[in-house]
């Protein structure tokens, strides 16, 4: 199938908060709670329509634990989304958004937009982070903040599409050169590029971030 | 344990390291003498610094370890690390001169060096391991008289050095992009050191010492015109590889009385995939995952089918615009030795004709070939198994490994008591304890529960799994529990049945393989390494394009490793595999030519389709269960022999699941300061 742009997303966080459970939601729209733990990296990728136009998305899921970190990171060039998790119901997975964030902003183009997902609320009763704690998260590092339920599919489409929008205003106002694929976008055949040759991305920070 | 650390450290007994000492001076003298005297490019270079007997280990045997001299030199303001073996060195035959120039490291800017890694363990050799920014780990250098520390110090007099906040053994260089990891390192070096301790110089006159360098590039030349005796294409550079490409063809004459099947292609690429890369290649390129069910329907004709030298001509003008550089082992074809037909698996009868009366498996070789060349029946793997980790030693009667059995499943009874009797207020206080148990609880629920064995709520299995992971992780507190683990483990109990056994066998598995875990991941990127420098030896091509492409870490390899295949097979393929590469019967290291197999098969594809890093990624981690093993096999096994010694000089020591070098500390937590 033709598409206008391709865009790469990356899916980061700890082990065992549901990324690869969001990503199947996603792909398969179907919850699986017994699948295999994700070594290395696993891929994704489906269609979505913005403006009008189809957008393929090729998304990275990662594995989680600690020691594949020197790992993960070589699966960042050329991202132009990532998801960020954690679990509502495990607080640790919240406290550790910091490192993963500073992997991201390290081995990641600047440009590239971030969303945090605070997965599982359809655990509720067990809730360890709040919303507003989320909220404040994503606000001070400037990234855009949905809570999420991969079993329900409470705003697992919206995560992913929301994301997908915010790169894709991003071309339109010309923050991206898509010929230059190091940020994650490929022009598709059926594509009419954007504007493109916009300023030089490298230099600016993504999403009116970090203090 | 101690006993073995301070034999290793006492040097005076190690015939080659006395032998490289006198070694050492001389080529020092002679050094003196030849001052200046070959031209080379780095004519006009300063000698910034120099250490003798710093030493590359390629095999575990210490009769193979090569000396050589580190230098730094500074030409236009660049650093320029160098490591240049001795020649001629008496104590060990079995090198060749290209076994050595294969490890030289000439003239490397340190503008192309990523990282630094020093390890200076209390006990054995003090070693660096240089990764430059391609990925690319050159083999640990052992310095012999110590000084680690120095070499570093004078490294940070000429380029921006700085501690890894992630791991503090390592040294990233002229990494400018994180003020975090900046200020991290204001760097415990020493400004200012202690000159010139044990052999090293620092020649005031900046006089350079080329004679080790104009010497291998002369040798170069000589067998670079041994090339064009095989109709190549005369190469300028020069390039070691390419004289071991060169040594492989004039070996295949040898191999050939290895050979003992040549019914069937062995290198097959071009023949079952030609025509789906023929299809494919008209289509615009979307989804392999179309591309994968095409490999699917030729998988049935891959073995069958024989194409002519026509059709392969044919094959290639239609389906490459991209010009696919020869696979240098196909220049040969005709006399290449094929793996061997496997055979159908051993069963109890053959097995039994293995050992004596009293039980012992009397020649284990014997025992590890056959398995090697076909595998072990189902109900017979729980008894052979644990000979091939080396739960059972195979001199063992029936009596005796009845009594082993029983004294083990007291042990291990013991060590589950340990965690298992930490009572929820204690637990409360061991966050360590509870982080593992964690994970494990997590990861057990998401290891194979699609396998009849695993299947469904409350699964018994799966609680054994827990507990072996979990006892595991305390009877290996260091190495702790890490993703992976639990799919070598799901085989293991599968077969073994027993909870008991089946902890022993993975802990013996572990022994071997645990270095894939390690925190800081050195066993993997050894093995990366060993594999970029396999790929070198036998498909220089490809490992070009790698290079060319930014792929040389070989990350899209990592999973194949870490877990052997694991993921890449079905259940019983898998098993099928690790019984193979347990017995350790061509080499220790089957599982790298298992990747190199994989990747020759389809080299021109990726190199027709120009994949960059993370296309080829996706299309390796996609090939899962598009993979057909007994080909593969066969492929290793000819590339393994192939390769021989070689290939052998090309794994560096230690390289897992070879045992590490430093035994007295196996999983090194390494917290001292520099
Ligand atoms: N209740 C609930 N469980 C979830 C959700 N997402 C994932 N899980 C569970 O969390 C576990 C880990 O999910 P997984 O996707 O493998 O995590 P990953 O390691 O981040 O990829 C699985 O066993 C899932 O059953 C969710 O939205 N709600
Ligand atoms: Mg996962």
């Amino acid at each position: 199938m033709s598409y206008a742009y391709l865009f790469k997303y990356i899916i980061i966080g700890d082990t065992g908060v549901g990324k690869s459970c969001l990503l199947l939601q996603f792909t398969d729209k179907r919850f699986q709670p017994v699948h295999d733990l994700t070594i290395g990296v696993e891929f994704g990728a489906r269609m979505i329509t913005i403006d009008n136009k189809p957008i393929k998305l090729q998304i990275w899921d990662t594995a989680g634990q600690e020691s594949f970190r020197s790992i993960t990171r070589s699966y960042y060039r050329g991202a132009a989304g990532a998801l960020l998790v954690y679990d509502i119901t495990r607080r640790e997975t919240f406290n550790h958004l910091a490192s993963w964030l500073e992997d991201a902003r390290q081995h990641a183009n600047a440009n590239m937009t971030i969303m945090l997902i605070g997965n599982k609320c359809d655990l509720a009763h067990r809730r360890a982070v709040s919303t507003e704690e989320g909220e404040q998260f994503a606000k001070e590092h400037g990234l855009i903040f949905m809570e999420a339920s991969a079993k329900t599919a409470q705003n697992v489409e919206e995560a992913f599409i929301k994301t997908a929008a915010t790169i894709y205003k991003k071309i339109q106002d010309g923050v991206f050169d898509v010929s230059n694929e190091s940020y994650g976008i490929k022009v598709g055949y059926g594509g009419i590029p954007g504007p493109s040759g916009g300023r030089d991305g490298s230099t600016s920070q993504g999403g009116g971030c970090c203090g | 344990m101690s006993m073995e650390a301070s034999e290793l450290q006492d040097l005076s007994d190690d015939a080659d390291y006395a032998a490289s000492q006198q070694q050492g001076s001389a080529s020092m003298m002679r050094c003196d003498s030849s001052k200046r005297s070959s031209p080379s490019e780095h004519e006009d270079a300063e000698l910034i610094y120099l250490k003798d007997n710093v030493a590359i280990h390629p095999t575990q045997f210490a009769s193979e370890r090569i000396s050589g001299r580190l230098k730094l030199t500074k030409q236009d303001s660049i650093l320029f690390l160098s490591w240049i073996p001795y020649k001629g060195q008496s104590s060990n035959a079995k090198l060749s001169e290209k076994d050595r120039s294969l490890y030289t490291i000439t003239a490397v800017p340190f503008t192309e060096v990523r990282s630094i890694k020093r390890h200076t363990p209390a006990f054995g050799w003090q070693y660096v391991i240089v990764v430059q920014s391609s990925g690319l780990a050159h083999p640990p250098l052992y310095f012999y008289n110590g000084g680690v520390r120095e070499f570093l110090a004078i490294v940070k007099q000429h380029v921006f050095l700085a501690r890894s906040a992630e791991d503090a053994s390592v040294f990233l260089v002229n990494d400018f992009q994180s003020p975090l990891q900046r200020t991290l390192s204001s760097l415990e070096l020493p400004s200012s050191l202690p000159v010139a301790s044990g052999q090293s110089t620092y020649p005031s006159d900046g006089g350079s010492l080329n004679e080790n360098q104009g010497r291998t590039s002369s040798d170069v030349g000589n067998r670079v015109s041994s090339l064009s005796q095989y109709g190549l294409r005369k190469h300028k550079s020069h390039d070691p590889t390419r004289d071991l490409s060169i040594h492989l063809l004039e070996k295949f004459s040898l191999v050939t009385k290895f050979a003992r099947e040549t019914t069937t292609q062995l290198f097959s690429e071009n023949n079952g995939f030609g025509s789906a890369d023929r299809r494919w290649n008209n289509q615009p390129v979307h989804s392999y995952s179309d591309k994968l069910s095409n490999i699917a329907e030729e998988k049935h004709h891959e073995i069958s089918h024989s194409y002519s030298e026509n059709d392969l001509l044919k094959d290639e003008d239609i389906s490459n615009d991209i010009d696919v550089p020869a696979d240098p082992l196909e220049f040969n074809k005709l006399s290449l030795v094929w793996g061997k037909p496997r055979q159908p698996q051993m069963g109890s009868k053959e097995f039994t004709a293995f050992l004596d009366s009293e039980g012992r498996v009397v020649e284990s070789k014997a025992l590890r070939e056959r398995v090697f060349y076909g595998g072990i029946e189902h109900q017979l793997r729980r008894e052979v198994w644990p000979f091939l980790l080396g739960y059972y030693a195979y001199d063992l009667t029936y009596a005796e490994r009845e009594y082993l059995r029983s004294v083990k499943r007291m042990e291990y009874a013991t060590l589950k008591q340990q965690w298992q009797s930490i009572s929820p207020e204690q637990a409360k206080r061991f966050t360590k304890y509870r982080e593992r148990k964690g994970l494990i609880d997590k990861d057990v629920v998401r290891t194979d529960r699609a396998f009849e064995y695993y299947e469904g709520d409350d699964n018994l299995n799966v609680n054994s799994m827990r507990d072996i992971l979990l006892t595991y992780s305390f009877y290996n507190f260091d190495l702790g529990y890490c993703q992976g683990m639990s799919d070598y483990l799901s085989p293991i109990l599968f077969v073994m049945g027993d909870e008991s056994e089946s902890f022993w066998c993975f802990v013996a598995l572990m022994e071997r393989l645990g270095p894939n875990f390690n925190r800081d991941q050195n066993g993997m990127h050894t093995q990366l390494f060993a594999l970029s420098k396999l790929v070198e030896l036998l498909d220089s091509p490809l490992h070009n394009y790698f290079k060319q492409n930014d792929c040389l870490n070989y990350f899209f390899c990592f999973r194949w490793i870490l877990i052997q295949f694991k993921r890449e097979f079905e259940y019983e393929k898998t098993m099928q595999l690790w019984e193979v590469l347990w017995t350790h019967y061509l080499s220790e290291h089957l599982h790298l030519y298992v990747c190199v197999a994989i990747l020759k098969r389809f080299r021109s594809k990726i190199i027709g389709e120009q994949m960059d890093f993370d296309t080829l990624l996706k299309f390796i981690n996609e090939l899962s269960g598009h993979i057909d093993l007994d080909s593969t096999i066969r492929d290793a096994e000819a590339l393994c022999i192939c390769a021989g010694e070689n290939g052998a000089a090309s794994i560096p020591p230690g390289t897992p699941p070879s045992l590490p070098l430093d035994e007295g500390i196996l999983y090194p937590q390494e917290d001292d300061v520099l």
